[in-house]
């Protein structure tokens, strides 16, 4: 069992992180989530991953869309843009297309994502769009005042379902498995320093890389997905999980009750970048279009 | 409500026309189709020589101005041959296959200009004057002040003839029996119309037989008339110019009875109750002589038509052709004929 | 209405099995390689499979014209079943050429001779029988039937024989040799033919011009005018008629070193064009009115972020999927105005293919130099009408408009305002540059604020900025044609439809009516002094549009406080030139009253 989380104070933060360097990714804005809120680990593993990777801050750009985790742009020292309800991934695509040297890094809520965003998500992981996307999971709708996402649980009484909520819980990461995401990876803002490894390793996969981040809402969610609960609910993925087996992948995804952290699944297959690449070579060679490939 | 009665007229010349327009005066309700394998509406072939008097656009030749078709409700079907009539069936099939249906029918097909048999290798070098197009094209084909042969010389022909001399141009005429056609000339009459024909200005040359046409050679006129026995004459054009032979192969196998031209009664029925014919392509029973009997010329043909349309339309009349029907010499020495007035 | 000079209209008919299309496109090539001046226009049958009628129109003229006449010069029929109905479209003494002995047996009037006018001169032709005498097939009729009039018109054929070479060298040479001898066994035929028509072909005027002449559509030309101007990423979604921009830029711009993404809606395109423009490339998209409404969120956070984007819109019959195939000019209300709050843009609307090209290549300037998006309205008719253009030998477009970041750093403010009210704009990548665009009200800085004189200081800053444009080198705004000074009549327009008001004001000036006409390429902002100047001078204003509502009359009425009259059509087809000049008529009539 671990210990339980302590407040975080600037001062003791600032003196600990001032060695490190990765404060340089840091703004001068400070975030304006609610204390205790999982984001502030999500902004700290962000920031030293970057520091890890060296990625020069003119060179990253962070997508958001609309929602708590929207903020986050704001509170990072790098070039951002702070889009419209569900539209960071066909934003993010084209920063990237526009420029590919760029470290473009996508984030959203599960509301962002999975309600409004859904559509796009599928495009982004089958182009393989070499970006990052991280969704911050707290299963409800924060910046609105509490009321039920897509991955909150059945029966949630929220100001929008006052006689409990009748919808079932999508699954992410099955959804993003199926996808064809060329990373597939789960993190819990209650383990930050896992979190932050992953992280570090899903922007630097070559490929769309997602991450699934458990984070819980403080403020309006006292039941559900809270500290208390998903530390004793996760668990890391087994030791002997083959992260190029899609299956066990899916698998370890349908249990729900026990969210497994880890990387799920990761394999390297041609980028979108790589595609257009190739585009080019053969248009202005003058080359005709392929035969037919196989499909899916 | 019934269906009305459908008139359709084969030939658009001045029978059908006379033909069509008596139709809607008596029968203001019935359709009327004219039929033609022309391309222009109704003009009058006998004027066409005015192509030799500044008219060289069709729109300054038509009889009727154009409206008159929409305004008279007459259905104008041009460029359309009819390869077959069903007199049983009633029906009228064309060569871009179509076929109409028929009440009655009156047959104005007229009649065509007739070749020698031994001259028709020669057809494409010789010129013909029986449309605006051909009359056009022999317009083009003379080069000012240039000279036409014509062959033989019918009235049709020596009309033409008396305009191009009129106009700067040189006939010369070259004799046989077809000469003065359709006028019948006793022996003793001929001399006395040749003369006349020369006092006009033509060039007579009696007696000689063509049996070929060919290109002239360069720097020489452009045609150039073989003789039997040899000889030559040379020309800018050659025009053949003997008589008319009834346009009716089309209504063989029809039911009506033909011989040169499609046989009818005084009253220019045929022996189908239901088809009449007018003008050039019909032959009309003479009791007087016992045969029967072509009539020619602009008055007789205008006036068939508008007899064989009283006719379908109820009315018994019998046609009675021109009183006077002979060639004459005017008093300046020159040829007439009733069939040169229209 | 016909231009001086050589002035001939021809509309071949069939049904798509015939080869239409091929016929009309053979024949406008050929012509301007002739150099005469060409306007064409092709009617596709609606539904995807077989057969249905198409259509295929050719203007060529000496002198340039401006529309489709409502009447043509020649018909030609590859289908009478299809050709019959529109024989009143033929004028008095022009031709129509058909099939004279079709294979299926016809009832009465089933033959298009039933149905030509006397006033009309029929031409039949033996099509199936020279091709297949020629070709041993029946397969190539359209091209005896191009040969038929090339040899009744007197039209060189050698213009002919190239187009068919250059049609068809992707094809065996067997193929091309069988169209050749078919277009010639046409040709021989035709030769010979007397022809009673009064129809005559002058030589072009302009011989010299025509190496530098080329055909295009409106969207083919947008799809130049966007290469030609440097574009590097194209994002689109198909929907009708915007969709052959998508496909000609996916084909040729990777060869320009641009890229091209077909996306999975319009709304992830106007979002991937906009991110791609936030990170400083060139970037478009294309659309139709449907499109465009779905974009409308994404226009907004463009304008508010003074992120540079540019978005193609062919319009279409509307309202919703309205009509996809006919033309219309009913989005221009969602251009100007759609999206959330005082959400100003750029919109411009050319009127021809050649204002096509222009006008796509200085939305990319504009959309750079004033931070901003840019909607580009043209309409069906006119993304696929072909014209003869002549492209100009230099390149007309600028780069490097955009006002850069001088000295970066802590404290680099993205939005500061100015005189000209644009901000030094950093582009990811560089350094000391880094800022967060939002759609968020915000400061200077780019901070999120909701202070009340900041939102008024910002919302003027967005709006006063695109007054420049009004002044945007090399770029007519709008321009007035016809009768200088006081006029009778004057008319207004835009789009395509100018192209019909420009050959009735010729007509109304014809006739003795003091008349001029002023087009609008500019709509928003909209050039008001010129438009009120341009009124002074008229006794009254007429303004022809295609849309039920009168969408550019009502602007200009609300932005000057004065009253037009009205012409509007929703037929889905364009406006005739002698609807417009028959009112054009009324209204001078009623002012002489």
């Amino acid at each position: 069992m671990t210990e339980p989380l302590k407040p975080v104070y600037l001062e003791d933060k600032l003196n600990e992180v001032r060695g490190d360097g990765h404060l340089s990714y840091r703004s001068s804005s400070l975030p304006t989530w609610c204390p205790g809120c999982g984001y502030f680990s999500v902004a700290e593993g962000v920031a030293m991953a970057f520091n890890r990777l060296k990625v020069p801050s003119k060179d990253a750009v962070i997508v958001s869309g609309i929602g708590c985790a929207s903020r986050f742009p704001f509170f990072m020292e790098t070039y951002g843009f702070h889009t419209l309800h569900g539209r960071t991934l066909p934003v993010a695509t084209g920063v990237k297309v526009a420029n590919d040297k760029l470290t473009v890094v996508a984030v959203g809520g599960d509301g962002d994502a999975f309600a409004i965003g859904g559509g796009h998500i599928p495009h982004a992981a089958r182009r393989n769009v070499d970006i990052t996307y991280l969704v911050f999971d707290n299963g409800i709708y924060g910046l609105t005042k509490g009321q039920t996402s897509p991955t909150s649980v059945q029966g949630f009484v929220t100001p929008s379902t006052p006689y409990e909520s009748h919808d079932r819980p999508l699954n992410p990461l099955m959804m993003l498995l199926s996808y064809g995401a060329s990373w597939v990876g789960q993190a819990y803002a209650g383990q930050p320093h896992h979190l932050t490894d992953m992280i570090a390793g899903a922007i630097a996969h070559r490929g769309f890389s997602y991450l699934h981040i458990l984070s819980p809402c403080v403020t309006f969610d006292k039941t559900e997905m809270t500290y208390a609960n998903l530390n004793v609910r996760v668990r890391d993925l087994p030791a002997d999980h083959d992260p190029t087996d899609r299956m066990a992948a899916l698998e370890q995804a349908t249990r729900t009750g026990t969210p497994a952290l880890g990387l799920f699944y990761r394999e390297d297959r041609p980028t979108l970048a790589d595609g257009m690449a190739d585009i080019a070579m053969r248009a202005t060679a003058g080359i005709p279009a392929k035969g037919k490939k196989a499909r899916g | 409500m019934g269906e009305a009665i459908h008139n359709v007229i084969i030939g658009n010349g001045s029978a059908g026309n006379g033909a069509a327009a008596t139709l809607r005066e008596r029968d203001p309700d019935c359709r009327i189709t004219i039929i033609t394998m022309g391309s222009l509406p109704f003009y009058n072939r006998y004027d066409l020589p005015r192509v030799f008097r500044g008219c060289y656009d069709w729109r300054e030749i038509l009889v009727h101005p154009l409206s008159y078709y929409d305004d008279q409700n007459i259905t104008l079907r041009r460029n359309s041959r009819v390869t077959d009539v069903d007199g049983r069936k009633r029906t009228i099939t064309f060569a871009h296959n179509e076929t109409m249906h028929y009440d009655r029918l009156l047959v104005c097909a007229g009649g065509q200009g007739y070749l020698p048999e031994e001259l028709s290798d020669y057809r494409g070098l010789m010129n013909g004057f029986n449309s605006f197009e051909a009359a056009i094209t022999t317009y083009k084909a003379l080069p000012a002040g240039g000279s036409m042969i014509m062959l033989g010389g019918d009235m049709i022909g020596l009309d033409l003839a008396r305009t191009l001399i009129d106009t700067g141009y040189k006939v010369l005429l070259l004799t046989n029996e077809y000469t003065f056609w359709p006028h019948r000339i006793a022996d003793d009459e001929r001399e006395g119309f040749i003369n006349a024909l020369k006092h006009m200005g033509i060039e007579v040359i009696d007696g000689v037989h063509p049996v070929a046409v060919e290109e002239g050679i360069a720097g020489k006129p452009a045609r150039r008339v073989v003789l039997d026995g040899g000889g030559e004459i040379l020309g800018d054009v050659v025009m053949p110019s003997y008589g008319l032979v009834p346009t009716a192969e089309f209504m063989l196998g029809s039911g009506v009875d033909i011989e040169r031209g499609m046989l009818v009664d005084p009253m220019l029925h045929t022996t189908d109750e239901n088809i009449w014919a007018a003008g050039d392509v019909c032959q009309i029973w003479s009791a007087e002589d016992n045969t029967y009997r072509f009539y020619y010329g602009w008055n007789n043909v205008r006036l068939m038509g508008e007899v064989a349309a009283r006719n379908v339309t109820g009315a018994n009349e019998t046609f009675k052709g021109l009183d006077d029907e002979r060639l004459r010499i005017d008093k300046n020495g020159h040829l007439a004929s009733p069939f040169w007035e229209y | 209405m016909n231009r001086k000079g050589t002035d001939i209209q021809f509309a071949i008919i069939g049904s798509a099995g015939d080869g239409t299309i091929a016929a009309g496109d053979i024949l406008k090539r050929a012509m301007a390689r002739l150099g005469y001046k060409v306007i064409a226009f092709d009617i596709y049958p609606a539904e995807i499979r077989g057969f249905g009628k198409c259509i295929s129109r050719v203007r060529i003229t000496t002198e340039q014209a401006y529309s489709l006449k409502r009447h043509s010069d020649v018909l030609i029929s590859l289908d009478d079943s299809y050709a019959i109905p529109h024989v009143g479209e033929v004028r008095d003494y022009g031709a129509v050429i058909y099939e004279s002995s079709p294979v299926a047996r016809l009832a009465e009037g089933g033959h298009i001779t039933a149905h030509i006018k006397p006033s009309q001169l029929p031409y039949g032709v033996q099509v199936r029988g020279i091709s297949e005498r020629a070709t041993a097939s029946a397969r190539s009729r359209n091209i005896v039937v191009l040969g038929y009039l090339a040899g009744l018109y007197g039209i060189d054929p050698k213009a002919f024989r190239e187009i068919i070479a250059a049609k068809f060298r992707t094809k065996a040479q067997a193929v091309t040799d069988q169209n050749t001898a078919a277009f010639d066994a046409g040709f021989e035929t035709g030769k010979a033919v007397f022809k009673l028509d009064d129809i005559v072909l002058g030589p072009p005027l302009h011989n010299k011009e025509a190496e530098k002449t080329t055909m295009m559509t409106g969207n083919g030309a947008v799809v130049r005018g966007c290469i030609d101007a440097g574009l590097d990423t194209f994002f689109g979604y198909p929907i009708t008629p915007a969709t052959t921009i998508l496909e000609r830029l996916a084909a040729e711009l990777p060869k320009h070193g641009g890229r091209v993404l077909q996306t999975e809606d319009e709304i992830s395109a106007i979002a991937a064009t906009i991110g791609a423009g936030y990170a400083g490339a060139r970037s478009a998209t294309a659309t139709s009115g449907p499109g465009l409404a779905l974009m409308a969120e994404m226009l907004g956070l463009s304008v508010m972020g003074e992120v540079p984007s540019v978005v193609f819109v062919s319009q279409r019959g509307g309202p919703s999927t309205g009509l996809p195939t006919k033309t219309e000019q009913s989005d221009l209300n969602l251009a100007v105005f759609g999206g959330a709050g005082d959400a100003q843009r750029i919109v411009l609307a050319p009127t021809n293919v050649d204002g096509c090209y222009r006008t796509a290549g200085k939305a990319f300037e504009m959309a750079e130099q004033y931070q901003t998006p840019v909607v580009v309205l043209l309409d069906l008719y006119l993304s696929n009408r072909y014209e003869t253009v002549v492209l100009p030998d230099k390149n007309p477009f600028s780069r490097n408009l955009d006002k850069q970041m001088a000295d970066g750093g802590a404290g680099y403010m993205r939005f500061a305002d100015s005189d000209d009210h644009i901000s030094p704009r950093a582009i990811p990548g560089q350094e000391g540059g880094m800022h967060t665009v939002t759609g968020l009200e915000h400061n200077q800085l780019g901070k999120p604020s909701d202070l009340p004189e900041n939102h008024e200081a910002m919302n003027a800053k967005r709006h006063l900025k695109l007054e420049a444009a009004l002044r945007h080198p090399d770029f007519t705004i709008c321009k007035r044609f016809g009768d200088e000074g006081p006029v009778d009549v004057g008319v207004l327009g835009w789009g395509s439809t100018f192209g019909e008001i420009l050959e009735a004001m010729f007509a109304a000036q014809d006739e003795g009516i003091r008349c001029s006409a002023m087009k609008v390429v500019m709509l928003s902002p909209l050039p008001k002094d010129q438009i009120a100047a341009f009124m002074d001078d008229c006794g009254t204003v007429l303004l022809p549009e295609l849309n039920y509502e009168g969408q550019l009359a009502n602007l200009v009425s609300g932005a000057l406080g004065r009253p037009v009259t009205k012409l509007t059509r929703s037929t889905g087809s364009p406006m005739q030139v002698e609807e417009i000049l028959a009112e054009i008529r009324r209204l001078a009539q009623a002012r002489a009253a």
